[in-house]
């Protein structure tokens, strides 16, 4: 992981950075944590646990989930490790992209950092998803999308 | 862990969230399914004056570290050099002294004509060892300390011998270099003899306080004294010995504490042996090398061999110099504890006069003894945990403390040297005897466990690296026994009988651990399944108090089987004990035990022991639940007044069979709880 060039670093002072568990979430935090660091900028990871609508909003989900909390928790370990330190915020919500954007807004953040993973399998696409097309429309601060590199031979 | 969730309002009714609490976050961090990891916070201490001594702690010692934060640095072979060498090479700083203070009893004539001889022949001594050592580096990469290759190559009890052997050198390192340093200090400072303690004690705690702190071997820590040192004594052997060519040298007049001249004891073999063996204290720290290969860059054997080898020629030429130059300017060393100027001190005066060179090569000698002793305080520590782990020593030394450091053995050398020190009133001559045996103990074992190696691996070359081997063997024994000898009376003999001692005690606390372990170990094949012997609770109770309460309530939920014991030295207390008992805890049955003796203890055993024997003989053996009720004193004074009786109770029946001990702690927090419209009995625990 190289450090990203400081003139590429966007200035924030309160970042919230979204997290799924899923393996673009090691490259992210470590590029906020940077990027962060150099701002000298607070950092508030955010993990969503989606809600089916078949259980009521408030149903025990997230807290009884080892996974969800291992999200953040991860999170953690990583920013230790580069001596960043990160506020970590567990939601329980219908919608992820709203969750965020609410979240982000509520704690004023002025940046919004998201991943947005590879898909290797079929020829390679970007599963850009609802998320990130909502986040786009909707927040109210700048959002950083952070794409995973593609890599020279896909796998089929 | 199950968290508390908070409903958010959304900008639209639908995205309405729940912020789900995480209560593990501040003390915990989930690494996999039902594991977690503690951070530093669940090791907070809780009450406020242990939050004071850990600040306190943290100020002295640093901040807690992470086993994650251990710096493996890897060391270039100049910094190797500084830091391992400092031992071995400040070692020269009281050797050519130890030969001078020898051969000076024969009068002038035998101290002058015979110091450089016997130099030469501790400077052979030192090519051999320190060729021998690097056949130790190439063999044990991953370092051969001579406890390791004893151990693994002779037998184990060798192992032990060479352990205590350099378990007591490591002691004495830290005693002679810092009472030496002294000694420097006071060559240019000589008002600082008579407070030579107080700065031992001042400066061991330093070393002390920074190794707890988790100072590790920097190189630039070491290589400043240490180059600084080994460039300007190159300098005096140079200058020295420029002034002996151009024939400028001359004998100076002996300085006021100088020891007298004139002879009270002929030359012999047997003081030329003693000059020898007082020298060879040049040798010391020389296997420092040999123990930490794995720190070097690689390849660390080669570079650990070259450096060794590099140390041998500094040390030899520093060494050979200085006496030389001594013996050119006839310098005759100062009366014990007289204060007076060492024999380096001198011998740099001849050459740098009274310049700031002279001041900055005694300040270089003085820092540069001081870290030979901090490399003891890297070493000792190390061992005792490599003995700890082997069961050798109590395990706690094998234990790393806040800051990665082994707390437990860095504290035990820092007392025992600072000890030493005071009892042998700081003096430098008086502690040596009692240093070299050890080094030569661990030399001939090291050098005996190679020869050993090599035959047994028969690698390419085996047949003169263990030639090389036994013959650094046989030589350090032969030397073991001069220096054995000649140095008995004065204080060799507490060596000899120490290491039998520390090995019967290694070997002692070896046996227990292995009994508790053959005792504590479960079969493979073994299954845990539920418990199925019956269970019985017994509470004694000094009255009825909310304590014992919470007590009865705790033996509820263990068993049905209860009953609380009251033990009373007056039958009519205990008569209205039985009425008030039965009023107010209805469904426990309360045994009142009579003691007209006043015993407490005695009568409440004697009544199990009753259970027990009216046990049914064709059941198993009841577990019984000694339920305690103890009251939880909020300050520390208050432990001084409460409790006294439940704790001897509890170490009375700790050992009990069949027998498992509960304290029922009982808060004043609890008040609350304790409504007194409500009656005690019915309160839930």
């Amino acid at each position: 992981m190289t450090a990203v060039p400081e003139l590429h670093q966007p200035p924030f002072r309160r970042a919230v950075l979204a997290v799924n568990g899923g393996p673009s979430d090691a490259r992210i935090v470590r590029v906020a944590c940077q990027a962060a660091r150099a701002a000298k900028a607070e950092l508030v990871a955010v993990h969503v646990v989606e809600i089916d609508w078949s259980l009521p909003l408030e149903a025990d989900v997230a807290s009884r989930s080892e996974d969800a909390q291992q999200v953040l928790d991860a999170v953690e370990g990583i920013a230790e490790t580069e001596h960043q330190g990160v506020e970590t915020v567990l939601l329980q919500a219908r919608d992820v992209g709203a969750a965020l954007v609410d979240e982000a807004s509520e704690r004023g953040a002025d940046m919004l950092i998201m991943g947005l993973p590879y898909r290797k399998r079929f020829g390679g696409d970007f599963a850009i998803g609802r998320t990130v097309p909502y986040v786009f429309s909707n927040a109210p601060c700048a959002v950083w999308v952070i794409r995973e590199p593609i890599s020279e031979r896909p796998q089929g | 862990m199950i968290g508390g969730r908070r409903p958010l309002p959304g900008r639209k009714l639908a995205d309405r969230r729940v912020r789900v609490e995480r209560p593990h976050t501040p003390y915990f961090r989930y690494t996999g399914p039902d594991q977690l990891v503690a951070k530093q916070a669940a090791s907070m201490p809780l009450t406020p004056a242990g939050r004071f001594v850990f600040r306190v702690r943290s100020l002295i010692f640093g901040r807690p570290l992470a086993s994650a934060e251990e710096i493996g640095e890897r060391l270039p072979k100049k910094k190797a050099l500084a830091i391992f060498s400092s031992d071995a090479i400040s070692s020269s700083a009281y050797a050519t002294k130890e030969i001078l203070r020898v051969l000076i009893v024969a009068g002038a004539a035998g101290a002058l004509a015979y110091s450089i001889g016997v130099s030469v022949a501790i400077a052979l001594l030192l090519t051999i060892v320190s060729f021998s050592y690097r056949q130790v580096c190439r063999a044990y990469p991953g370092g051969g300390g001579a406890y390791i290759v004893a151990r693994q190559n002779l037998a184990p009890i060798f192992g032990l011998i060479a352990a205590s052997a350099l378990l007591i050198d490591y002691v004495m390192t830290v005693a002679v270099s810092t009472a030496s340093a002294i000694q420097q200090i006071q060559s240019i400072l000589p008002a600082a003899y008579d407070f030579r303690i107080e700065i031992a004690f001042v400066s061991i705690s330093l070393i002390t306080i920074g190794n707890l702190r988790g100072l590790r071997e920097s190189g630039n820590i070491f290589a400043v004294p240490t180059y600084m040192f080994i460039f300007l004594a190159l300098m005096i052997v140079i200058g020295g010995v420029a002034r002996i060519v151009m024939g400028t040298a001359h004998a100076l007049p002996p300085q006021p504490d100088a020891v007298p001249l004139g002879a009270t004891e002929q030359l012999s073999i047997f003081l030329l042996l003693k000059a020898f063996a007082g020298g060879s204290v040049a040798l010391t720290g020389v296997e420092a090398i040999a123990n930490g290969v794995p720190a070097f860059k690689k390849p660390e054997a080669t570079n650990a061999a070259n450096t060794m080898i590099t140390m041998a020629v500094v040390l030899g030429v520093i060494f050979i110099g200085i006496t030389v130059v001594a013996h050119a300017f006839a310098i005759v060393p100062s009366v014990d504890n007289s204060g007076g100027p060492t024999v380096v001190a001198l011998v740099a005066g001849t050459v740098f006069g009274q310049s700031p060179l002279f001041y900055l090569f005694q300040i270089a000698t003085a820092l540069i003894l001081f870290l030979a002793a901090n490399t003891s305080f890297n070493a000792f520590p190390r061992l005792a945990a490599i003995l700890a782990e082997d069961g050798y020593m109590p395990r706690q030394f094998s234990f790393r403390g806040d800051r990665l450091a082994y707390s437990w053995g860095i504290v035990l050398l820092a007392a025992i040297a600072f000890g030493l020190l005071v009892l042998f009133n700081g003096d430098t001559h008086a502690l040596i005897p009692l240093y070299s045996v050890g080094v030569f103990v661990c030399f001939t074992l090291s050098q005996s466990g190679m020869v050993k190696h090599w035959f047994v691996t028969r690698e390419p070359g085996w047949w003169w690296r263990a030639s090389v081997n036994a013959f650094g063997g046989v030589l350090t024994f032969v030397v073991l026994l001069v220096v054995t000898s000649v140095k008995f009376q004065n204080g060799a003999y507490l060596v000899i009988i120490l290491i039998p001692i520390l090995v019967a005690v290694m070997l002692f606390i070896q046996r227990q651990y292995s009994s508790s372990q053959r005792q504590l170990a479960i079969r493979p094949e073994f299954v845990a399944l539920p418990p199925h012997r019956e269970e019985r609770v017994v509470i004694p109770i000094p009255g009825l108090t909310r304590a014992v309460i919470q007590a009865v309530n705790v033996g509820r939920s263990i068993s049905t089987d209860l009953r609380a014991v009251y033990i009373s030295e007056d039958p009519d207390e205990a008569a209205k004990m039985r009425k008030v008992w039965e009023r107010q805890v209805p469904g426990v049955p309360l045994v009142v035990v009579e003691s007209p003796y006043r015993a407490l203890v005695g009568p409440l055993l004697a009544y199990l022991d009753v259970l027990d024997r009216a046990w049914p003989p064709n059941k198993p053996e009841p577990i019984t639940f000694i339920v305690i009720p103890e009251y939880v004193a909020r300050h520390w004074w208050e432990r001084i007044l409460y409790n006294q009786s439940a704790k001897r109770l509890r170490s009375i029946l700790i050992g009990r069979p069949h027998t498992v001990v509960v304290s029922a702690p009982y808060r004043r927090e609890e008040e609350s709880r304790f409504d007194p419209a409500v009656p005690e009995g019915a309160d839930e625990p």
